[in-house]
């Protein structure tokens, strides 16, 4: 038996540091890039606040995704680590994720560019969490939707894999809420679909993705109907019909 | 080679692809997926006829939606009109705990109840203000205070 020499107790800090620390982003009072990646745009990014679950307009729904990786020899963290790394290229084709150097990391920038009906919508996501086995992203003010989307992987009790996306969001504005009940909700699934579906495709598996969807919220918060004023969609269109005007004015600079 | 992105002339062929991927989704997988288990346990006090307080120690992950579901129904009984969750115990929390959270809240809400909380360290402050769950939930430094806050609603 070892004898002890008894120890003064160290002395503990005021607030230990929490296990979770590390992988919650700083909180920033609006978003700011300190660098736009080739061929993103920031025009709905810079300056906006971030607006969670409980900030927008339309009806709250959680829907969570799941495919099961049968017969992977991935663990849960390596499945998440490629899932970070090829975040853009896991997206269907009008839906163009532009991370920044640092990737998917907490505190980090993804700008995206989509397609809507022809039109171009330029916007962005904040990853707020990130550790081994999952990371979420929460949108600015004027994005289609207000709220989280969690990509994550974990081992089931059978042993397989199962990679999961969890979104809880409500439509941002009574635009956006017309727009998601009339077909956005089904592209937006359908996107969501075609992001596990490839990720189980880079792991070679082919298994059906399960949705499980519920409106946790029904009621409509009318007094975010200011939410209009941020609508990346119209402000988009906007950017889009200014680029001749800003082409010649870059153009004028660049001469005198 | 570098791969090119799709013209936007194919936008129709590409949404083609993602309505039968979408279509899939009606051959639903009936296997039943688990979570494993929730490292957080979650007592009940009723302070009073109007205010409940629930104890979470532990870890506040999507797992412990059962746990906190539980507890809150616990806590409901007998018309309460105050929920005060004390955070002095929290040890981890993801942001699937935040998501839990806010579904806690707007069942409170349906319920015409009210939900505060206390004990959060400054780390876990911070992220209530990160996620604004700070614009709905209020946050005291101590049970008394909390209670103080929730005998004021009942009046």
């Amino acid at each position: 038996m070892t004898e002890q020499t008894p120890q003064k107790e160290p002395e503990r800090p005021p607030e230990q540091r929490s296990r979770d620390a590390e992988f919650w982003a700083q909180r920033v009072e609006r978003l700011e890039a300190s660098e736009i990646p080739a061929g993103a745009a920031d025009v709905n990014v810079r300056g906006r606040r971030e607006v969670g679950a409980l900030q927008g307009f339309g009806q709250l729904w959680q829907k969570t995704y799941r495919v099961r990786l049968a017969g992977i020899e991935a663990s849960p963290e390596e499945v998440v680590r490629v899932w970070k790394e090829k975040f853009p290229e896991f997206q269907p084709p009008q839906n163009r994720f532009y991370p920044s150097l640092a990737g998917v990391a907490p505190g980090e920038l993804l700008f995206i560019s989509a397609t809507v009906g022809g039109m171009p919508v330029h916007t962005g996501v904040r990853v707020i969490y990130a550790d081994d086995v999952s990371f979420t992203v929460m949108t600015p003010e004027g994005h289609p939707e207000s709220g989280w989307n969690t990509f994550s992987a974990h081992r089931h009790d059978d042993g397989v894999v199962v990679a999961q996306i969890q979104s809880l969001a409500r439509a941002n504005d009574p635009v956006y809420e017309l727009g998601f009940r009339l077909v956005g909700s089904t592209a937006q699934e359908a996107i969501w679909t075609h992001v596990l579906k490839s990720l189980g495709a880079h792991f070679g598996v082919n298994e059906p993705v399960d949705l499980h969807k519920t409106c946790v919220d029904p009621r409509l918060q009318w007094s975010q109907t200011k939410n209009l004023w941020h609508n990346a969609g119209a402000r988009s269109m906007l950017y889009t019909m200014g680029a001749p005007a800003r082409w010649f004015g870059g153009m004028f600079r660049r001469r005198g | 080679m570098k791969e090119e992105r799709k013209a936007p002339e194919t936008l129709h062929s590409s949404l083609h692809i993602l309505r039968l991927e979408y279509e899939e989704l009606g051959h639903t997988d009936q296997r039943r997926i688990d979570m494993p288990q929730a490292q957080v346990t979650m007592d009940v006090r009723k302070v009073d006829d109007s205010a409940s307080v629930i104890d979470i120690r532990g870890e506040l992950t999507g797992f412990a939606e059962g746990v906190l579901m539980e507890a809150y129904e616990q806590a409901s009984k007998g018309g309460v009109r105050a929920i005060i969750l004390n955070f002095e115990g929290l040890e981890y929390m993801n942001s699937s705990g935040i998501g839990l959270l806010v579904t806690l809240l707007i069942r409170v809400n349906r319920e015409k109840q009210r939900l505060l909380t206390y004990g959060l360290t400054e780390h876990y402050r911070h992220i209530f203000e990160l996620t604004r769950l700070d614009d709905a939930i209020s946050i005291y430094g101590s049970e008394k205070k909390a209670l103080e806050a929730a005998g004021q609603v009942e009046r």
